[in-house]
């Protein structure tokens, strides 16, 4: 089999690629902007798995580099703002208790995360990731008030989209 | 106030666990895919010598060099010669960016092997190619000089007294050096430079077979 080091990574990102998934869920919309960028993160986190040396766990250590990539790559391109909907996405199976009017708001809601910026990106993913705000301002290298005032402006923000 | 929030906080959460599945093995073919930037500087380079080559002979080609040209009458072999070497250049550029793209889209273990294998194969044909251009090039230099070079006639002129054969054997040895070592120059070139880069590649291929699917 091959190196160690790298069957250790390649097991350990299987089980927790649902963390790299859902980052793609806010940056990209479209199937094949989600498998680039999963594609990006996972080159990013191979190429960082040998400086982490497990004092975290491996998916507090994945968010931090996955969210810095989809940053970095998001700020890079100009921004590509989510003009296809989310709709026929293969990727995302229709929940079993399907409510119309509710399930057109979170359609709307995705749409209007789509327009946040990279960072706000970041903020509301963590936010959805029930983090605290302790982590997300270590995670974002900014201050915990700083994130809570971030935060509340984008709140702000998509309750405008949301209800203009 | 955050009711938008938790209304897409409740979807996301059942989103979680509805993401296709990634498998092992394409995360493998993932983190392999360096490959194709060592491809990518395999296409640069080539480029990159092409440029060189090109350079080289505007600075090199001179009133002086074409009446040398012409006097050994291989202005015309030189000529077909150059338009065939950089429409063979141009074809193998063609190949590598080929391959660079191959392998930049395959996701899967096995294609990214045969690619990387049909990458080795390419870059050593280029390397052949072009060293017996440059062996083939001096031969017919050579061949001329001898037949047509005036410096070298008189020489052979005023050393009628010596002995043919050993005339002939020094000339025979200068050559020979003289190749031996351009030789090796443009082979060491080529070994240095592309060598590196298939070194990696097969290391890269070698660890995508021990994956073994």
């Amino acid at each position: 089999m091959s190196n160690p080091l790298e069957q250790s990574f390649v097991k350990q990102l299987k089980e927790n690629q649902n963390i790299v998934h859902k980052i793609c869920r806010l940056y990209t919309s479209g199937e094949d902007a989600h498998n680039d960028l999963f594609q990006e993160i996972t080159i990013q986190l191979w190429k960082a798995f040998p400086k982490f040396r497990g004092d975290s766990k491996f998916s507090t250590w994945a968010y931090r580099v996955g969210l810095n990539t989809a940053i970095t790559l998001y700020r890079k391109s100009t921004r590509t703002v989510a003009t296809t909907d989310m709709e026929g996405k293969k990727q995302f199976i229709a929940p079993d208790d399907y409510n119309f009017e509710e399930e057109e708001q979170i359609k709307l809601l995705y749409k209007a995360v789509q327009q946040l910026n990279d960072i706000e990106k970041a903020l509301v993913f963590m936010y959805l990731e029930d983090k605290d705000y302790e982590e997300i301002a270590e995670t974002l290298g900014i201050s915990e008030v700083n994130a809570r005032v971030k935060m509340n402006r984008i709140k702000g923000k998509l309750k405008k989209i949301v209800n203009p | 106030m955050n009711e938008e929030l938790d209304l897409l906080k409740k979807a996301w959460k059942k989103d979680a666990n509805s993401y296709q599945e990634v498998s092992e093995e394409q995360i493998y073919a993932m983190i392999h895919k360096r490959s194709s930037s060592i491809v990518k500087w395999i296409l640069m380079i080539s480029i990159a010598e092409l440029v060189l080559w090109t350079a080289l002979s505007f600075i090199t080609v001179d009133e002086n060099y074409l009446n040398t040209l012409e006097l050994y009458h291989i202005d015309t072999v030189f000529q077909i010669l150059t338009v065939l070497n950089y429409a063979v250049l141009l074809i193998f550029i063609y190949f590598f960016y080929k391959n660079f793209k191959t392998i930049s889209s395959t996701d899967t273990v096995k294609e990214l092997m045969s690619s990387i294998i049909k990458t080795r194969k390419t870059v050593q044909y280029y390397i052949w190619y072009n060293l017996t251009m440059f062996a083939l090039i001096f031969i017919v230099v050579v061949i001329s000089q001898i037949t047509y070079d005036p410096n070298l006639n008189s020489v052979i002129e005023n050393n009628k007294d010596l002995d043919p054969q050993i005339f002939w054997i020094i000339i025979g040895l200068t050559y020979f050096v003289l190749f031996a070592i351009t030789f090796g120059l443009f082979w060491l070139f080529y070994r240095l430079i592309y060598g590196f880069l298939m070194r990696r590649l097969f290391k890269n291929h070698e660890e995508l077979k021990k994956i073994d699917y």
